[in-house]
C-alpha cells in the first residue's frame, strides 16, 4: 500500500507531527541539548528555552508557568494526581469520585490505589454518555479528598458538564482536589482551566501534532502534591529526571500553531465529520452514538448494525483506510467498550462500534470520501 | 491469490506466511486470541501468549504484511475449556488441540477469510491437501515425524479446497533454514508443546480451580480390593502408572476410571489392552471406506491396522487386527488408509466393558 493513498483517521489515538514541531525539535536539540538543570552557558541556553516553552504553554491554558510541570504523557500526569494524594497517608476513610467512563490512565490508577484501601465511587453516565451528575452529588461528601472526570470521552468524543461537576464539587468543599483528563478535548477545544474551575490537568503533546513522550500536568497553586518520581531536584523539586527540553520545546511549536489555527481548524474538522455522518446515514444502517448531546468536533464513533467491528476496521484498514474500536491494547485484540458497556449499548451491538477520528491535517472532502469507502466496504461484507 | 494466514507466533506459521507472500500471493496474517486471563491478559506460558503474538507482529512487519489479533475467547472458552473440564470431572483424558481445532479455529478462521475476500486459508500444520480430480484429500506430510494430520481430522472435504498447508512438503529443518534465509526473528524459536491454556503448570490445578472434583475415593483391583485412596479422579488418566500405590512387583497401570462409584481401577499391563472399541462423534473427509485400514489413537502413535464399522451415522466400531495398550477414552481415533486421512472420532468410554470380549 502506498502510504501516501492512506486516510488516516485515527488521530484520537495519535496525530502526526507537524513541521513547526519537527522544526523546533531539531532546532531545540541543536542549541539546547545540555542539562537544563546545569550550571554553564549552554545549560542556561536550555533552560531559557524550557521556561519559554513553559511561559507559552501556561498561557495557552490560563494558567501560571509555576502550574505547569512536564511530563513524559498525559498518562502520567494522570497517575500522579490520582496516586500521590494517598501515597504517604493512611488510606482508610479516603474517598475518590470518579466516572466509569474515564480513560484507562484514571481506572488503572483509581484500581490500584483502590487496593491500599482507598474508597472509588465510579459514577455511571446517562444512556446519552453524559456523566450523571444526580448521582455524582449524591456520593459527594465534604469528606471526598479528590474527584476526576474528564472534559470529553475519548471513545465518543461526548463533551461532559466539567464546570458544572467542578462548581458541584468546589459548592460542598473548597478542598477536594477536582482534576480533569483533558487529553482528547484539547486537540478540538479551547480551553481556560481557571475559568473552568477545575484544579489540575492531564495533557499529551503527541494528540495535538508535538512530539511523543512529552506531556504536562497542570496543578493549581492552591494545591500541593507528593512527587511521583524521585531523584533530582528538576522542575521545581517536582519531578525528578533530566527535563525533556526538546520535547518540550517541539511540543509548545505544535501547540501553538495549533491554537492559531484552532476555530479555523475546528470548523473544517467539524464540517468533514458531518458530511461523513450524514452521507453514512443515507446509505447504510448507522447510529452515531451522543448525536443528540454535545461532542468534540474531531470524533465519530459510529454503529454498523450487524457488523462485525473487527472485521470492518481489518477490511478498513485493507482497503487504506486507518481506525480504530476505542482505545488500543497491548495484544492488539480488542475488548468491548467500557465506555460503550457503561452506556448500556446492547450486547449485540457493542462489537459493532467504529470511531473515526479526524485531525489537523484533515483534508476537505476527507469525511466524503471516507464514507462512501466506508459504504463500499460494509456493502461488501454484508454481501 | 489473498490468502489468510494464521500465525501463533511460531517459526511454521511465520514461514508460512514468508513463503506465500514471496510466492507473489497478497498475504494478510492473523493471531486468534482464543484464552485470556481473568483480566483480560494474555497468559505467560503455553501458546498465545503476548510474546507469542508480538512475535508475529515483529514477523508481519518484517514481511511487510497486514496483521491483526481477532479475539475468538468466547467461542474458545465455550468449546475448549467447559469440554476439557467436562471431560475429566466424567474421567475421561481430554485432547483440546483436537477440540479447539474441531469447533473454534477452522470454522472461524474460513468465515473471517470470506469476509476479508481472501480466496484461501493457510495455516503451519504440516499436513497435505490433495486435489484428486474433483474431490479433495486430507494427507500425512510428507515427513511423517512431525506430520499434524491427527489433529486435523475433522477437516471434511468441502473445507479442503479452501485450505493451503505449505508445509507439507518439508521438513522441519528446511523451515528453520527458510526462516533464517527470511530474517525472521522466529527462525530458532523452541517449539510450543505446551496446552495453551494450561502452560507448564499442571492441569490438575487448572482443573481443580475449576469444578469441585476433589472429592476422595477409593484406588481398587480388578476384584474391588480397596489397595488405596485418590484425592479425585480428574488426577488420573488410563494407562497412568506414576502415582499408584503399590510399587513393589509387577508395575500397575490405571485401567479405569468410574465417576459414579468415584473410584480408579488399576491392574497389569495386560488390563490396558483393548481390541475392539467405539468412536463417537465421527465425521468423515469424504466418505467411509474400507481396505488396508489404519487408526492412530493418540497424536503421532503408531498406526495400528484394523477393519471399521459404521454403527450410526456418527458412531463407529473399531477392530484392531492385534490388541494394543492405552487406549484413552476422551482422545481421538483417527483412520487412514495409506497417508490419506479418512476421518476420525473421540473414543467412548464403552470401550472398557468391551476391552474383555
Amino acid at each position: 500500500m502506498n502510504k501516501t493513498d492512506y486516510l488516516y483517521l485515527d488521530h484520537a489515538a495519535t496525530s502526526p507531527m507537524r513541521e513547526v514541531a519537527f522544526d523546533a525539535y531539531k532546532l531545540a536539540e541543536q542549541n539546547g541539548f545540555a542539562n537544563s538543570s546545569g550550571g554553564h552557558a549552554l545549560s542556561r541556553n536550555a533552560k531559557n528555552m524550557l521556561e519559554d516553552a513553559r511561559d507559552f504553554v501556561a498561557s495557552c491554558f490560563g494558567a501560571a508557568p509555576s502550574e505547569i510541570t512536564f511530563t513524559s504523557s498525559g498518562t502520567e500526569a494522570d497517575n500522579w494526581i490520582i496516586k500521590t494524594p494517598f501515597l504517604n497517608l493512611d488510606s482508610k476513610n479516603k474517598h475518590i469520585i470518579t466516572s466509569q467512563i474515564e480513560h484507562e490512565a484514571i481506572l488503572g490508577s483509581a484500581e490500584w490505589i483502590a487496593d491500599y484501601g482507598v474508597n472509588v465511587d465510579y459514577i455511571p453516565p446517562t444512556k446519552d454518555g453524559v456523566i450523571d451528575i444526580e448521582i455524582f452529588k449524591r456520593k459527594l461528601t465534604s469528606n471526598t479528598d479528590l474527584v476526576s472526570f474528564m472534559f470529553a470521552n475519548n471513545e465518543t468524543g461526548i463533551l461532559q458538564p466539567i464546570h458544572e461537576l467542578a462548581l458541584a464539587t468546589k459548592k460542598v468543599s473548597e478542598e477536594i482536589l477536582f482534576h480533569s483528563d483533558v487529553v482528547q478535548a484539547v486537540a478540538s477545544e479551547k480551553i481556560d482551566f481557571h475559568k473552568l474551575g477545575i484544579d489540575s490537568a492531564a495533557i499529551s503533546g503527541h494528540k495535538i501534532g508535538g512530539p511523543k513522550g512529552i506531556g504536562i500536568m497542570f496543578l493549581s497553586s492552591s494545591f500541593k502534591l507528593p512527587s511521583l518520581l524521585h531523584g533530582g531536584k528538576q522542575e521545581l523539586e517536582r519531578r525528578a529526571g533530566t527535563v525533556n527540553v526538546t520535547g518540550a520545546v517541539a511540543f509548545a511549536a505544535a501547540l501553538k500553531e495549533q491554537q492559531v489555527n484552532l476555530d479555523f481548524d475546528r470548523k473544517r474538522m467539524l464540517e468533514e465529520k458531518n458530511d461523513f455522518e450524514k452521507i453514512l446515514n443515507e446509505k447504510l444502517d448507522i447510529f452515531v452514538v451522543g448525536s443528540n448531546v454535545d461532542r468534540l468536533a474531531h470524533i465519530s464513533n459510529i454503529q454498523f448494525k450487524g457488523v462485525n467491528s473487527e472485521t470492518l476496521m481489518i477490511a478498513l484498514d485493507i482497503e487504506g483506510i486507518g481506525v480504530s474500536r476505542g482505545s488500543a491494547c497491548a495484544s492488539g485484540a480488542q475488548k468491548p467498550s467500557h465506555v460503550l458497556e457503561a452506556m448500556k449499548v446492547d450486547f449485540e451491538d457493542i462489537n459493532s462500534h467504529i470511531r473515526f477520528s479526524f485531525g489537523w491535517n484533515t483534508n476537505i472532502g476527507d469525511g466524503r470520501f471516507a464514507a462512501e469507502k466506508v459504504i463500499s466496504v460494509v456493502k461488501g461484507l454484508s454481501n | 491469490m489473498r490468502i489468510l494466514v494464521a500465525m501463533s507466533g511460531g517459526v511454521d506459521s511465520s514461514v508460512v506466511a514468508g513463503l506465500l507472500k514471496s510466492q507473489g500471493h497478497d498475504v494478510i496474517g492473523i493471531t486468534m486470541k482464543l484464552w485470556e486471563g481473568p483480566n483480560g491478559e494474555m497468559p505467560e506460558t503455553g501458546c498465545c501468549t503476548a510474546a507469542d503474538s508480538e512475535d508475529a507482529r515483529k514477523v508481519a512487519a518484517k514481511l511487510d504484511i497486514p496483521y491483526y489479533v481477532l479475539d475468538y475467547t468466547s467461542s474458545f472458552s465455550e468449546n475448549v475449556i467447559d469440554n476439557f473440564i467436562d471431560m475429566y470431572a466424567k474421567g475421561l483424558t481430554p485432547n483440546p488441540c483436537v477440540e479447539c481445532n474441531r469447533s473454534v479455529k477452522f470454522d472461524h478462521f474460513i468465515d473471517q477469510a470470506k469476509k476479508l475476500n481472501c480466496d484461501k486459508v493457510a495455516t503451519g500444520h504440516y499436513a497435505k491437501v490433495i486435489q484428486n480430480d474433483d474431490t479433495y484429500e486430507l494427507h500425512k506430510a510428507d515427513y511423517l515425524d512431525k506430520d499434524q494430520s491427527y489433529v486435523l481430522h475433522m477437516l471434511t472435504a468441502d473445507k479442503l479446497p479452501y485450505i493451503e498447508f505449505p508445509l507439507g512438503t518439508i521438513s522441519k529443518p528446511e523451515v528453520r533454514q527458510i526462516a533464517a534465509s527470511l530474517g525472521l526473528k522466529t527462525a530458532f524459536k523452541k517449539d510450543s508443546q505446551d496446552i495453551c491454556f494450561v502452560g507448564k503448570k499442571d492441569y490438575r490445578d487448572f482443573v481443580n480451580k475449576r469444578i469441585n472434583i476433589s472429592s476422595a475415593g477409593e484406588i481398587v483391583d480388578n476384584n474391588q480390593n480397596v489397595i488405596g485412596e485418590h484425592d479425585g479422579v480428574h488426577a488420573y488418566t488410563i494407562g497412568q502408572r506414576r502415582g499408584i500405590p503399590g510399587g513393589q512387583g509387577e508395575p500397575k497401570y490405571v485401567t479405569k476410571i468410574d465417576v459414579n462409584s468415584n473410584k480408579v481401577f488399576i491392574g497389569s499391563k495386560e488390563d490396558l489392552t483393548t481390541k475392539r472399541f467405539l468412536l463417537d462423534d465421527v465425521s468423515f473427509v469424504n466418505e467411509i471406506e474400507s481396505g488396508n485400514l489404519t487408526i492412530q489413537t493418540r497424536y503421532n502413535s503408531l498406526d495400528l491396522p484394523c477393519e471399521l464399522n459404521q454403527i450410526k451415522e456418527s458412531e463407529c466400531e473399531v477392530i484392531l487386527n492385534s490388541p494394543t495398550l492405552g487406549v484413552a477414552p476422551g482422545q481421538f481415533g483417527v483412520i487412514y488408509q495409506g497417508t490419506k486421512v479418512i476421518g476420525g472420532g473421540r473414543i467412548s468410554s464403552k470401550i472398557l466393558e468391551s476391552a474383555d470380549d
